[in-house]
C-alpha cells in the first residue's frame, strides 16, 4: 500500500515526485528520480532495480511506452507491480497490474501521473490529483505536498475495510543539477504526511540560507545566527 | 553544526554513513556520497553540493582518496570553508578540515573510517565516534555507524554560541553491491533526532527481509498488514 504522484513541471522542468506509505522509510527510494532524463517510480511488489533500468533506458532514449513494453516481456510477475515513467517530454505512462490488490489504479495527466495500492478506492487518486492541480502556479513541491494531502484527505489507505495510516513520506525534486534541490522525508511517524509539511516548511525557511552558504561561505553568518533572526521576524 | 562517520566495512566491503547535524535535513547533503564498490564521501561544514558526485566520480576513475581530496581542493576556491571525508575501496582514508569553518573542527582518521566534525564541543566528540566505531571491527556496519553516532551525542554533540545544540536531522546510508542503497533511514527535523533514528532503525530492521521476499516472489506473499500483525504480536510478546 502506498501512493504516489510523479510529475514534470510545466513551469520550470524540474521532476519531482511525493510518495506516502505505510511501510518505514520509503523515501529511500532516491535511486528513482534521475535529473534531466525522468522518474521511474515503482511500487506494490516492487524490484529495486527496475527503477534504475527504466532509467537507463530513458537515457538511452527510449520513450516510456516502450519501456514498459520492455519491462512487461522481462517479467513474470508484471502483474503484481505498478509504476509510473516520466520523461523531459512530458510522455507519461502508468501500469497497475491487476494483482497489486484492492484498491489500485492510477491516472494520467499531461505531465503527471498519480497512482496507488492498497487505497480506499479510486477517490484516493481523484484527491491526489485534485490536490495537485489546485494551485498550478505554486512551486513544483508545494504541488506535490498538496497531492498528497489530497489523497489523504479522500481517504487515503485501506485494507479489508479499515483505514490505514500512512507512516512514511517523502518529496524529491530535482532541477538541472545532478544533486537534488528538494529531499524532504519522514520515515517513521504517527501523522506522517502532516509532519512533511512541517518539514518542507522548515527546510523552505532554510532553502536560500543554505544555498548560499554553499556557494558563498565567506559571506555566511553562521546557522545559529540565521535560525536566530529567522525566529525573531516570525515572533 | 555537523558531526559524521564515513567508513568501508573491512569484512563485507559495504560502504556506509552516519551523520547527525542542526541543519534540516542532512540527509539531502549526504547525496550522491556513496556508491557500490567505489567509496564513500562528505563535505561538511560549508557543503559544496558538487563534491560528493565529483569525489565519487574521481575514485571510480581509479584515483586514490589521496588524490580525489587534492583534485577537490583545486577545484573550489572556497576550500578553507569545507570539511571533507573520503575512503575508497582500499580503506584508504583521508580528511581536511578547513580553518574557516568556525567552532572546533577537526577529524580523526583510522584503517577505512573517518570521522569528522564542526562546531562540536571539542576533539572528544570526534574521539569517541572513532573509538566506539573502531570498537566492534568485526561487527555489523549498521550497527556500528549507528553507535558510533550515538557515542558523538554522548560525549557533548554540537555546540554553538550560547552552548549546546540539538541534532535536529540525521542519515543513516548503507551501500552494498547494487545502484541504490541497502539502507537509507533519515531524520529531517526532530528535537532528539539521534535517539529518534535509533527507534525508526529498529521498527525497520525486522521488515527488511519481508519487504525483499515479497517483491521477489510476490504470488507466495503475505499481505503487507498480515505481516505488521504479525511483527506487532511477535514485539509484544517479546516486551511481556
Amino acid at each position: 500500500m502506498t501512493y504516489s504522484i510523479i510529475a514534470r513541471c510545466p513551469q520550470s522542468g524540474r521532476f519531482g515526485v511525493g510518495s506516502t506509505t505505510f511501510s518505514i522509510a520509503c523515501g529511500r527510494r532516491n535511486e528513482s528520480v534521475r535529473p534531466n532524463v525522468g522518474i521511474s517510480k515503482s511500487q506494490a511488489f516492487y524490484l529495486r532495480y527496475v527503477d534504475p533500468l527504466a532509467l537507463n533506458l530513458l537515457s538511452q532514449g527510449f520513450t516510456p511506452r516502450q519501456i514498459m513494453n520492455t519491462l512487461a516481456a522481462d517479467d513474470p510477475d508484471y502483474d503484481y507491480r505498478q509504476f509510473g515513467i516520466i520523461d523531459r517530454e512530458n510522455n507519461v505512462v502508468a501500469h497497475t497490474g491487476p494483482g497489486c490488490g484492492k484498491w489500485a489504479g492510477h491516472k494520467v495527466g499531461p505531465y503527471y501521473a498519480a497512482y496507488g495500492n492498497g487505497l480506499a478506492g479510486p477517490q484516493t487518486v481523484e484527491g491526489i490529483v485534485n490536490g495537485f492541480l489546485r494551485h498550478p502556479e505554486k512551486p513544483l513541491e508545494y504541488r506535490l505536498l498538496e497531492a498528497l494531502e489530497g489523497g489523504r484527505d479522500a481517504g487515503g489507505q485501506a485494507s479489508n475495510g479499515k483505514h490505514r495510516p500512512e507512516r512514511s513520506a517523502w518529496i524529491r525534486v530535482v532541477d538541472r543539477l545532478d544533486n537534488p534541490q528538494i529531499d524532504v522525508r519522514v520515515d517513521l511517524h504517527d501523522k506522517t504526511v502532516a509532519e512533511l509539511r512541517r518539514v518542507l516548511e522548515e527546510f523552505k525557511r532554510c532553502e536560500q540560507y543554505y544555498r548560499e552558504r554553499s556557494l558563498k561561505p565567506r559571506d555566511a553568518v553562521s546557522e545559529e545566527e540565521f535560525v536566530a533572526g529567522l525566529n525573531a521576524k516570525a515572533a | 553544526m555537523t558531526y559524521t562517520i564515513i567508513a568501508r566495512c573491512p569484512r563485507t566491503g559495504q560502504f556506509g554513513l552516519a551523520t547527525a547535524s542542526y541543519s534540516v535535513a542532512i540527509g539531502l547533503y549526504c547525496d550522491g556520497a556513496i556508491r557500490s564498490n567505489t567509496g564513500v564521501t562528505v563535505t561538511q561544514g560549508f557543503p559544496y553540493p558538487r563534491n560528493n558526485r565529483l569525489a565519487i566520480n574521481l575514485l571510480a576513475q581509479g584515483f586514490t582518496a589521496q588524490h580525489a581530496l587534492k583534485q577537490l581542493a583545486g577545484s573550489d576556491p572556497d576550500f578553507d570553508y569545507r570539511q571533507i571525508g573520503i575512503v575508497d575501496r582500499n580503506a584508504n582514508a583521508v580528511a581536511h578540515s578547513g580553518t574557516k569553518i568556525g567552532g572546533w573542527c577537526g577529524h580523526r582518521i583510522g584503517e577505512g573510517y573517518v570521522a569528522l566534525g564542526s562546531t562540536l564541543t571539542g576533539q572528544k566528540v570526534v574521539d569517541a565516534i572513532a573509538s566506539r566505531f573502531a570498537a566492534d571491527a568485526k561487527g555489523d556496519l549498521v550497527d556500528r555507524l549507528l553507535s558510533a553516532l550515538e557515542a558523538g551525542r554522548d560525549a557533548g554533540g554540537i555546540k554553538g554560541a550560547n552552548g549546546r545544540l540539538p541534532e535536529r536531522s540525521v542519515a543513516l546510508v548503507i551501500y552494498s553491491k547494487h545502484d541504490f542503497n541497502d539502507i537509507d533511514i533519515r531524520v529531517d527535523l526532530h528535537d532528539k533526532a539521534v535517539d529518534e533514528l535509533r527507534r525508526i532503525y529498529e521498527d525497520y530492521k525486522p521488515s527488511i527481509a519481508y519487504y525483499d521476499e515479497r517483491a521477489r516472489n510476490p504470488r507466495n506473499a503475505i499481505p503487507a498488514m498480515e505481516f505488521a500483525d504479525m511483527l506487532k504480536n511477535q514485539q509484544a510478546k517479546e516486551t511481556t
